[in-house]
């Protein structure tokens, strides 16, 4: 017994120094370099995507976002999510790394505790019929339209129309869309929740400048948020057959001190015969928002 | 200037009946629609399908499809009064519209006078056929209430779910439709209720009876230079009059006829519904864009208000508005 266990724990060793001897294997002078494996960090070798018919790169077809930015732009642990004790594993939120440039959203102090407060608050529904029903809570749970970048980064497929005169951008989430005017710079008209857009054509990345927000959009659950003052710069650049690396631009004085940046990669979806299908949640929140106002059953 | 033709497979038209014979306005000679890059008659830009003509036909018109010129314009004339009175009848500070601000009048969005009795031309009366005696037995038994008690007892609309389409009628106002062609695909854009229907144009098969939509599942192809659109998977309670969503098939076909007007024709096939087929013709004609975000739900105050007034009037001494 004890001779055969000397035999195993010399075969054990030989094996642990040859896996140390491989792990750290350098070429001896005179050698080729042994082959590393290439870095994870968000670089596409160079691309040059196909024409649309309108000359541009081709930014059509229906893409989404992989990221959990939705829940939390900035860094997140995974979360027990709301009513827990019903929802158990259908209900907790991924973690996730933040699509922040740098970490942290710049934030004016008192901002920063607006912040706050509208992330304790983010379940608090008060439908009124006038204007206050937007003072609390997260509009997204109450099926209300995400904004811009948003919309780019919920856990919903999107397609890009690349039309003539304007690029469309039709979400699966609430049916939001958005219309990036190419030949029109004309200024915003009237506030919109999905902005005011226009857009041109930098190289093959489509530039979107968009302004003419109403003020009531999160860029999150964990209650990050603007003024009507919000400006986003939007840049979507195809880096191969199957990824769009998108960037967007915040800025808002009124909010955060200087702007600040998002950035990650949106996914072509390959499946076959791929179209948006409906999330029209407005029927999944009416109880929610108006059962207050519902006839009361002892009635 | 490249002539592509698109030869796409013709889409398997299974039980829509072809709408019939009917007179279409005829392209003025020597136009025609202009190409997409990729081929496609161009339909892009911005409609609009208001008019004052009623879906169907006033009895007085019998059979006749067409009203003289002289109908014509008198009805265009009374309907633009009508239209203009109703914008100063509330201006700014009225409780439900602010007609003088937001321009919501007919006279105000590009209503053109359209030559017909009535938007449907078949069956040959201009009226919807009859129900099916299945339709009827379903027709009486829904409970139609008094009060409002609950969200669930106003109209889709008015909950901000759906505006019914297709098919594509005319809204009381936003009643404008922005279209793009891309390779592969038609995304209208209506303006009311800020709706967006992609249809493809690839030939792939319609989803399987599974999956239900709004608006329906559309495919769409090209016969010639018109768009022949075929929309099936309605969702139930969400179909145009209570159709049933597992009979009900829509077929719509877009035509342009000049530089400023699509001719648009529906016909709505449910033989579980009604007795026959029927189809209706609507100009769809030049507008002025853009469409404006219409944020339905984020700003349904109607909602409430109703819901508050039924609670108003159930209060012992209430108003008992309805």
């Amino acid at each position: 017994m004890r001779g055969q266990m000397r035999i195993v724990a010399l075969r054990l060793a030989l094996l642990a120094v040859g896996l140390v001897l491989l792990l750290t294997a350098r070429p001896m002078p005179g050698q080729a370099p042994v082959a590393r494996r290439p870095s994870t960090t968000n670089e596409f070798p160079p691309y040059k995507a196909p024409r649309a018919t309108d000359g541009h790169a081709d930014l059509n077809g229906i893409w989404q976002a992989m990221v959990t930015a939705d829940i939390d732009v900035q860094d997140h642990d995974a979360q027990a999510g709301p009513h827990s004790d019903v929802m158990g594993a259908y209900g907790a939120w991924p973690g996730g790394q933040g699509i922040v440039e740098g970490g942290e959203i710049p934030y004016r102090p008192e901002a920063l505790a607006r912040k706050k407060e509208n992330a304790e608050k983010r379940m608090v529904v008060h439908m009124t019929n006038d204007p206050s029903r937007h003072d609390t809570g997260d509009p997204e749970l109450k099926c209300f339209r995400p904004g811009v970048p948003r919309a780019n980064y919920m856990p919903f497929p999107f397609q890009i129309v690349q039309g003539r005169d304007s690029v469309v951008i039709v979400y699966e989430f609430a049916n939001a869309l958005r219309t990036i005017y190419m030949d029109d710079k004309k200024e915003a008209p009237a506030d919109s929740w999905m902005g005011w857009s226009t857009g041109r054509w930098d190289g093959d990345t489509l530039v979107v400048n968009t302004t003419g927000f109403v003020p009531y959009t999160w860029f999150d659950r964990a209650g990050d948020f603007h003024s009507d003052a919000l400006h986003v710069v939007e840049r979507y650049t195809p880096v191969s057959p199957y990824h769009i690396m998108y960037e967007a631009t915040i800025e808002d004085p009124n909010v955060f001190t200087r702007p600040w940046k998002v950035r990650f990669p949106l996914y072509r979806r390959m499946e076959k015969n791929i179209q948006l299908m409906d999330f029209n949640c407005v029927e999944f929140v009416e109880g929610m928002m108006y059962d207050k106002y519902r006839k009361p059953a002892s009635q | 200037m490249l002539s592509l033709v698109l030869a796409l497979p013709r889409f398997a038209s299974a039980q829509v009946s072809p709408a019939p014979a009917t007179k279409t306005h005829t392209v003025s000679k020597g136009w025609t629609a202009p190409r997409t890059p990729d081929g496609q008659p161009d339909l892009q830009g911005y409609w609009t399908n208001l008019s004052f003509t009623p879906l169907e036909r006033p009895a007085e018109y019998g059979n006749r499809e067409f009203l003289t010129e002289e109908e014509s314009a008198k009805l265009f004339k009374q309907g633009i009064q009508h239209s203009y009175e109703f914008t100063y009848d509330n201006p700014a500070g009225t409780p439900v519209y602010d007609a003088t601000t937001f321009g919501l009048g007919a006279w105000q969005n590009g209503v053109k006078p359209n030559k017909r009795t009535s938007l449907i031309v078949d069956p040959p009366d201009g009226r919807i056929p009859p129900l099916t005696p299945e339709a009827q037995k379903a027709k009486a038994s829904r409970v139609v209430k008094t009060r409002v008690e609950s969200p669930e007892d106003l109209t889709l609309g008015v909950r901000c779910l759906t505006f019914g389409r297709p098919p594509l009628l005319p809204a009381a106002y936003n009643s404008n439709y922005y279209i793009v062609q891309i390779p592969g695909y038609v995304m209208i854009e209506a303006e009311w209720n800020s709706e967006a229907r992609m249809i493809p144009l690839d030939g792939r098969p319609h989803l399987s009876g599974n999956i239900h939509r709004w608006h329906g599942d559309s495919r769409g192809h090209w016969e010639g230079d018109t768009l022949v659109v075929e929309t099936t998977n309605f969702k139930p309670g969400a179909t145009p009059m209570n159709a049933n969503p597992a009979t009900l098939r829509i077929l719509e076909r877009f035509k342009r006829v000049d530089a400023d007007t699509i001719e648009y024709k529906f016909t709505i096939d449910d033989p579980s519904t009604w007795t026959r087929p029927w189809t209706a013709i609507i100009p769809m004609n030049r507008a002025e864009g853009p469409l404006f975000e219409y944020a339905c739900s984020e700003g349904n105050n109607d909602l409430i208000n109703m819901l508050e007034a039924g609670r108003a009037g159930e209060k012992p001494g209430g108003q008992g508005k309805q």
